[in-house]
């Protein structure tokens, strides 16, 4: 009667497997495949093929690298800035305080939000003469520092990460939050009785227990920056003179506006493996604290 | 013993004590700072939508007088009733699709061992973590061959597919937690596989099924990428999209339209995220831990 078990098995998990075969290892292969020919995407097939011709280009396109360090960039400030802001509100809410889940509720606000909400308003917010922070500014007194915050090719990337922090923080506090929740009591209590202070018992004691949800807020945290796409896209569409550009955006303008399928589908590529070997690692922390394989 | 030696250390007097208070004092202020800068955008993105351009031009953070009249306004100019009706009706027709394939293959993965089930689940990890973005060129060009862009079947299908592994990943988790006691006196009773998973097995994963139908909703209602490349016509368009088409319209210059047809896409969003935030933000960070 095993094959029946088998078969069973196969029969309840085969419209899910054919759906992500189809809309997720279908396009991977073909963009691996796209990728080493080329094509303006007007015809109805691709053209020529063309070896890793793609590839070598991309390597010797400015735009190209400034992309990647710009995506680099993205995520080595956002995602410490993410995680530690998030650790801390989630320690300042782990007591018993009145409110406590309405706050957490409230600070989750900004993570359901869609981005191009949260994109539009921040334009405005940065908007150089009218714009909220600008006012702001002015109205405390540091006119001085009133800029054209997402104009600046200077400014423009720190302005677009603050946003992603901004919009992302909710998400790790929540996650961190009920990790603090599930850790042993009987462990915080025996640092209490011998006398540690709260500093204390958070780096000594909470920090190294917390460490591997800390672990996987990052991870999270930074395939997702690597990921980004609306927030940059509809922001500064990249600009000015790419100082926004990163992997995703360059990889849609690529397609759909200079028509280069080859070297878009080259891009994608990279992505891919960049994230999936990110998400080895992943495998690897998650694997030195608790088990990944369903039991 | 140790409860009676905690409760005199958590009850500080003297000097420690008012350290402590000034402890919480700083606390407070710190999270109702931090809660203030959550809020103000939003905030902000409603005073703005009340107010009329001079207003806007000048600076203004409250709106006074009130234009309440940019609501209608928007509704018109976005042409916004038929965006929602073209979002609800791809965000759900997608969610439910999702969210019963991932309780089929949840169940599958979660209670019963079959060979290569590493394997499927395998893809299933790899598909919450692939970005996206690599199957805009294939699907796009597939989907002109087959003469779909512009019609809703062109998001429903990729919809489907991006909450799938989600929804996979959140069904196995909880159906491997249930007992096994129900499934075994079900089959002393002769039922079949199916029977199980529909009638003992199923109604029990209402809170999951939940979580992942809320979950999977508000990706498909925010997705803005493949809306933007899949349809390019503006009857078609859904929420994100169309408003993001408002920008290069007429009405660019009129932010307080465009503001106020921001509120009225972010109503529903908020309204159901406020309903169920609590099956909403368990089940997610249940989801993320379990791993």
């Amino acid at each position: 009667m095993h094959w029946r078990r088998h078969a069973t098995g196969w029969a309840f998990t085969a419209p899910a497997l054919a759906i992500l075969a189809a809309f997720l290892l279908y396009p991977i292969g073909y963009s691996l495949w796209l990728s080493l020919h080329e094509w303006d995407g007007y015809t109805a097939h691709w053209g020529a093929f063309v070896g890793i011709e793609n590839y070598r280009a991309l390597a010797e396109d400015e735009v190209f690298w400034r992309a990647t360090v710009n995506s680099i960039v993205f995520v080595i400030v956002r995602t410490p800035l993410e995680v530690g802001l998030g650790f801390l509100l989630a320690l300042l809410l782990n007591r018993r305080l009145p409110a406590r889940s309405l706050l957490r509720t409230l600070f989750f606000v900004p993570v359901v939000m869609s981005l191009i909400v949260v994109t539009l308003i921040f334009q405005r917010v940065y908007e150089p003469n009218t714009g909220l922070l600008n006012t702001f500014l002015h109205g405390i007194g540091l006119g001085a520092w009133a800029h054209p915050w997402l104009g600046d090719p200077a400014t423009a990337l720190p302005a677009v990460i603050a946003v992603s922090v901004w919009k992302n923080v909710g998400f790790s506090l929540v996650i961190l939050l009920a990790g603090l929740q599930g850790l042993p009591q009987d462990v915080l209590e025996a640092a209490r009785v011998d006398g540690a202070n709260a500093w204390q018992l958070t780096r000594r004691v909470i920090t190294p227990l917390m460490r591997p949800i800390l672990a996987l807020t990052a991870l999270l945290s930074i395939i997702g920056g690597l990921k980004v796409f609306d927030l940059v896209f509809i922001m500064t569409r990249g600009g000015p003179t790419y100082s926004t550009e990163v992997l995703a955006t360059m990889l849609y303008r690529e397609a759909f506006e200079l028509n280069h399928m080859g070297a878009a589908s080259a891009i994608g590529v990279i992505l891919v493996v960049v994230v999936l070997s990110i998400a080895r690692v992943q495998a690897f922390v998650l694997r030195e604290s608790g088990e990944t394989e369903p039991a | 013993m140790s409860t009676v030696a905690a409760a005199s250390v958590a009850r500080p007097r003297g000097l420690a004590g008012r350290r402590a208070r000034a402890g919480h004092g700083a606390a407070w202020a710190m999270l109702l700072g931090a809660l203030g800068l959550s809020l103000a955008p939003g905030l902000y993105m409603v005073s703005l939508s009340l107010m009329d351009n001079p207003q806007l031009f000048a600076g203004r953070v409250v709106p006074w007088p009130l234009h309440p009249e940019n609501y209608p306004r928007a509704w018109v100019a976005s042409n916004i009733g038929r965006l929602y009706w073209n979002s609800i009706y791809i965000s759900t027709v997608s969610m439910v699709v999702t969210v019963a394939i991932s309780a089929l293959a949840g169940y599958g993965l979660g209670r019963i061992r079959f060979a290569g089930r590493g394997v499927v689940y395998g893809i299933v990890l790899a598909g919450l973590t692939i970005p996206l973005q690599i199957a805009l060129i294939p699907l796009f060009m597939n989907l002109r061959m087959l003469g779909l862009i512009n019609t809703p079947l062109a998001l429903i299908g990729p919809y489907t597919a991006f909450g799938l592994a989600f929804g996979t990943y959140v069904m196995t988790g909880f159906f491997k937690g249930l007992p096994r006691e129900l499934e075994d006196a079900a089959r002393l009773d002769g039922a079949g596989e199916l029977q199980i998973f529909a009638r003992v097995m199923l109604p029990l994963t209402r809170p999951a099924l939940a979580t992942v139908g809320i979950f999977v909703f508000l990706q498909n209602w925010n997705e803005f990428l493949f809306a933007l490349t899949f349809i390019t016509e503006g009857r078609m368009r859904t929420l994100p999209t169309g408003i993001y088409a408002l920008l290069s319209s007429e009405f660019y210059g009129n932010y307080p339209i465009l503001a106020a047809s921001l509120v009225l896409f972010s109503v529903p969003v908020l309204a159901l995220y406020f309903l169920f935030q609590q099956q909403f933000i368990e089940g997610l960070t249940a989801g993320a831990l379990k791993q």
